[in-house]
């Protein structure tokens, strides 16, 4: 009877941890290569569909701004950053989840994180460019944008150091460069698994992008080596980013945007949208590519679901410390502004932020069973998103249009930034569906080194799930 | 590096452990630690193999990176401002806290720039040269390469498969 | 008791630039009319575009003077605040200054003013965001040129030829009609004298019928400008920002 319940609970722990349920590497590498080349025509409709997209919103629409200047967007006096800067500190914060996935949660030895670091690394590294793109066009002359560059003119004039979007454009570039390398880095060894089950066109690709890579001790040592010094030093790295964002805001004298809690306020609101785009990410991957249910357990939500709770209780505690002592203050504009972001026209904004960011999560992500169900944390994961979205949207134009010259007060009704919004959002889907087809998605060999480390253990009469470290 | 003198012995093996008797046996057989080579589809260190630490340079020229993107941070943060200066918002030409900022950001950059290319360097990425190598090891086997003068091949073949050597092939480089 | 010595916390610089102001600005808001002649100066003397109706109701109107009207109270029983005539505080210590990523705006040395380097300005924006006065203009489209703005075609015959015509995408500002301030120190160098005070003056106080604006050395006390400025009702907007500004209003000197 005991040995029987036994059964039943070991049989259970296996269906439900990927880390428990081996499968012979063969046949993982199968799995994956077979999601990549299993591609239906609705794959191809979708990818038409974004391709048309991101010609027009992105490309055509940006040639019309660049051609006819920023009158084209909504931006004036006084909001002159507008939601150009909006998505670029969107994206960047989707950004975030990649670098929290695959460093800190490496760091921190969560094995859970296995199978899906490179799916949140990709997003690192595409959101980035969006990011990128987003304020490219939001310069008045982007033609010139390289004079930002830390290289000086004829005169040795070299770019202002005392600038917040100096230190930005070195932080972002870093950021960039960093978590493309550390993308690339654990994806060499996959790389070599496709090239030896590919041919034709794809082998060329592979063999070109594995560098010769066979498996050596070396090759390996040096690899897991760099790896490791990427995931300490990337998390600072992260850090640094977003509080040099905040910091674009919080260095103005501008009533709202002087707050010293801006810098950790950002960070965590940049990993609160980005876990909620990694989750939407993680469902739609699950749901459409082929054996991915196997790699993509519920468990993985329910886990991720814990850190997103966390993280909007995070982010709640930091939105009201910024909001207590702006309030308490007093100062006759901070107050004005207060009253404009809650009773303005655009108050639903602020109503709608604190219900997609704090309300909802925290009634949602409580439940274990709503967090592991896939659908109801892709939707979570959305309204995040647009929590998040409207966030930044009260920091920049709404809080633009208070200042200290009533006489200048006007709202910011966007124009050409809209299309363009939807047109990195459409580049940046478009980027990811082609690496999908591209790059094996799942980490094959970390998968397989997490499985090799998992067993199962009896603690007395309980079976328990225990880890060696092998590294 | 391979003479016509020498042999490669490519034995697969399907675990560690048979792996890790089989590097024992032929250290008996008076095969040298550096006329070994494990290629394998996992990170095996070596501790598990029972094999000699691996040399790396990785944190080496990742210090290097660090230094030299300090300097780097340095002069863009201090030296910079004064070879043109221009007085903006009543500050000094060059000041400390935004310095801190292009330090750490230079700091970092070229370090993990540095740990990126050292990865190439002990690597000697890219090379597409031929190479000794079978497929089934990125299907997770662990592969021992053996480059040896041609002694005691037949004995040594016969103990490999004796140890659980999937199979045992004279190999040869090949495009991968 | 040994004095502090100020230029431990850095104070020094900020009090000799506060000391050594050399052109400043007074403009009496009692004797103002609001009749826009200085805004019609300025943008004549410095170039600076119409932008068309649309434009210009939408908030991007670019001149560098702006006469500001407040009412106090609710209707009917409203009171008409003094007009406030608004431009470029030039500040001593500026807000706009350091944020710009490419040294676009400066502080002259010589001058002590505020510049704006059209040439080198990329179009970010921080520095207007930054102005607690908001009085920097951007320009948002190519307004100079006909086949956009076709209100410019006969404003161009006009033209200063002392004053860049900017182009779209950079900012631009109150210079305190630096072309003339310099204009009247070749002058008086090449008759080997220094600029005597109402010699010249900036093309907005040279318009004002009412003379509310006036223009000098605020360093030479014996100047018209700088006997107003020191005038008990005299007031710096927003001087606890820190920004010390170049302009003095004098606001409820009748009362």
């Amino acid at each position: 009877m005991t040995e029987k319940h036994e059964h039943t609970a070991e049989r259970h722990l296996r269906k439900k941890h990927l880390m428990l349920d081996p499968l012979p590497r063969g046949q993982m590498n199968a799995m994956v290569m077979e999601s990549m080349h299993a591609t239906s025509w609705k794959f191809w409709v979708v990818f038409a569909v974004l391709a048309a997209i991101t010609a027009w919103g992105l490309f055509y629409s940006w040639g019309v701004l660049m051609l006819d200047g920023l009158g084209m967007a909504g931006v004036n006096r006084p909001s002159y950053w507008g939601i150009f800067l909006v998505n670029t500190v969107f994206w960047i914060g989707i950004s975030h989840a990649g670098t929290f996935i695959s460093a800190i949660l490496r760091v921190f030895k969560a094995e859970f994180r296995r199978p899906f670091t490179r799916a949140a690394e990709l997003m690192t590294t595409f959101g980035l460019i969006q990011a990128g793109f987003s304020i490219l066009m939001h310069m008045g002359r982007v033609w010139l944008a390289y004079w930002l560059l830390p290289y000086p003119n004829q005169r040795q004039l070299w770019p202002n150091v005392h600038s917040p979007l100096t230190w930005d454009l070195l932080a972002i570039t870093t950021y960039l460069l960093a978590s493309t390398m550390y993308l690339f880095l654990p994806l060499i060894p996959d790389l070599a698994m496709a090239r030896d089950r590919s041919t034709g066109w794809r082998k060329t690709f592979y063999k070109i992008l594995a560098l010769g890579f066979r498996g050596t001790e070396g090759e390996w040592t040096h690899l897991r080596t760099a790896m490791n010094i990427f995931a300490f030093a990337i998390i600072p790295v992260m850090f640094s980013v977003h509080t040099i964002v905040s910091w674009d805001f919080a260095m103005a004298t501008r009533p709202g945007w002087s707050s010293t809690v801006f810098g950790p306020y950002f960070v965590i609101g940049a990993l609160h949208s980005g876990m909620g785009a990694v989750v939407v990410v993680l469902a739609i991957v699950r749901a459409t590519m082929k054996h991915m249910d196997y790699f993509i357990r519920t468990e993985h939500f329910e886990a991720i679901g814990k850190l997103m709770l966390i993280i909007s209780m995070g982010w709640g505690y930091f939105f009201f410390n910024d909001y207590i002592v702006q309030w308490y203050g007093g100062d006759v504009w901070t107050k004005q502004l207060l009253h404009w972001h809650e009773a303005g026209p655009l108050g639903w904004m602020w109503f709608a932020m604190l219900i997609f960011n704090v309300l909802i999560p925290w009634l949602v992500l409580w439940n274990r069973t709503w967090r592991s169900n896939p659908w109801i944390m892709l939707t979570v994961g959305l309204l995040i998103n647009v929590g998040m979205w409207l966030e930044r949207y009260i920091i920049i134009p709404i809080s633009l249009t208070i200042n200290r010259m009533p006489f200048t007060w006007r709202m910011y009704e966007p124009g050409i930034e809209i299309p363009l919004g939807i047109g990195t959002l459409a580049f940046f889907i478009l980027l990811y569906l082609i690496a999908s087809r591209l790059i094996p998605l799942v980490p094959v060999w970390e998968v397989q080194e997490g499985q090799m480390a998992h067993s199962l253990k009896k603690v007395g009469r309980e079976t328990v799930v225990t880890v060696a470290e092998l590294e | 590096m391979t003479t016509s003198a020498q042999t490669s012995l490519l034995a697969v093996f399907s675990d560690i452990e048979p792996a890790a008797d089989a590097i024992e046996q032929l250290r008996l057989l008076g095969i040298g630690d550096d006329c070994m080579n494990v290629i394998s589809g996992i990170p095996v260190t070596e501790a598990m193999l029972g094999r000699p630490r691996q040399w790396t340079n990785v944190p080496r020229l990742a210090l290097g990176g660090a230094v030299i993107g300090f300097g780097a941070g340095l002069f863009l943060a201090f030296v910079a401002p004064n070879l043109y200066p221009i007085v903006v918002g009543g500050r000094p030409y060059a000041s400390f806290p935004p310095a801190v900022i292009i330090l750490f950001e230079l700091t970092m950059l070229v370090m993990l720039l540095a740990t990126f290319l050292g990865v190439f360097l002990d690597s000697f990425f890219p090379n597409y040269r031929p190479m000794h190598y079978v497929p089934e090891i990125s299907d997770g086997k662990i592969a021992i390469l053996i480059e040896c003068p041609p002694a005691d091949e037949s004995r040594m073949i016969t103990t490999l498969r004796k140890l659980g050597a999937e199979s045992v092939q004279f190999a040869e480089a090949q495009h991968l | 008791m040994k004095p502090i010595d100020l230029s431990l916390f850095g104070a020094k610089g900020a009090i000799v630039e506060a000391a050594e102001g050399k052109w400043g600005m007074a403009i009496d808001q009692d004797l103002c009319t609001g009749c826009q002649a200085c805004v019609v100066a300025c943008a004549m003397e410095n170039n600076v575009p119409f932008v068309g109706e649309i434009d210009a109701g939408y908030g991007r109107s670019m001149h560098w003077i702006r006469i500001e009207r407040f009412w106090e109270g609710e209707y009917p029983e409203i009171r008409m605040t003094p007009y406030r005539p608004m431009l470029c505080q030039q500040c001593g210590n500026a807000p706009c200054e350091p944020v710009c990523p490419a040294y676009a705006t400066v502080h002259s040395q010589s001058e002590r003013i505020n510049l704006q380097v059209y040439n080198r300005c990329v179009g970010t924006r921080y520095c207007a965001n930054n102005c607690p006065y908001q009085v920097r203009s951007f320009n948002w489209r190519d307004y100079t040129d006909e086949r956009v703005n076709d209100a410019i075609a006969t404003l161009k015959n006009q033209y200063n030829p002392d004053v860049t015509v900017r182009r779209r995408g950079v900012m631009e500002k109150c210079t305190f009609c630096i072309q003339r301030i310099h204009r009247a120190q070749d002058r008086a160098k090449a008759e080997g004298r220094e600029v005597q005070d109402g010699e010249f003056a900036p093309a907005c106080a040279q318009a004002c019928p009412a003379d509310a604006i006036v223009f000098g050395r605020i360093d030479d006390l014996r100047s018209r400008v700088s006997r107003l400025i020191r005038q008990k009702h005299g007031v710096h907007y927003l001087e606890e920002l820190g920004t010390q500004p170049r302009v003095t209003y004098l606001v409820g000197g009748a009362s």
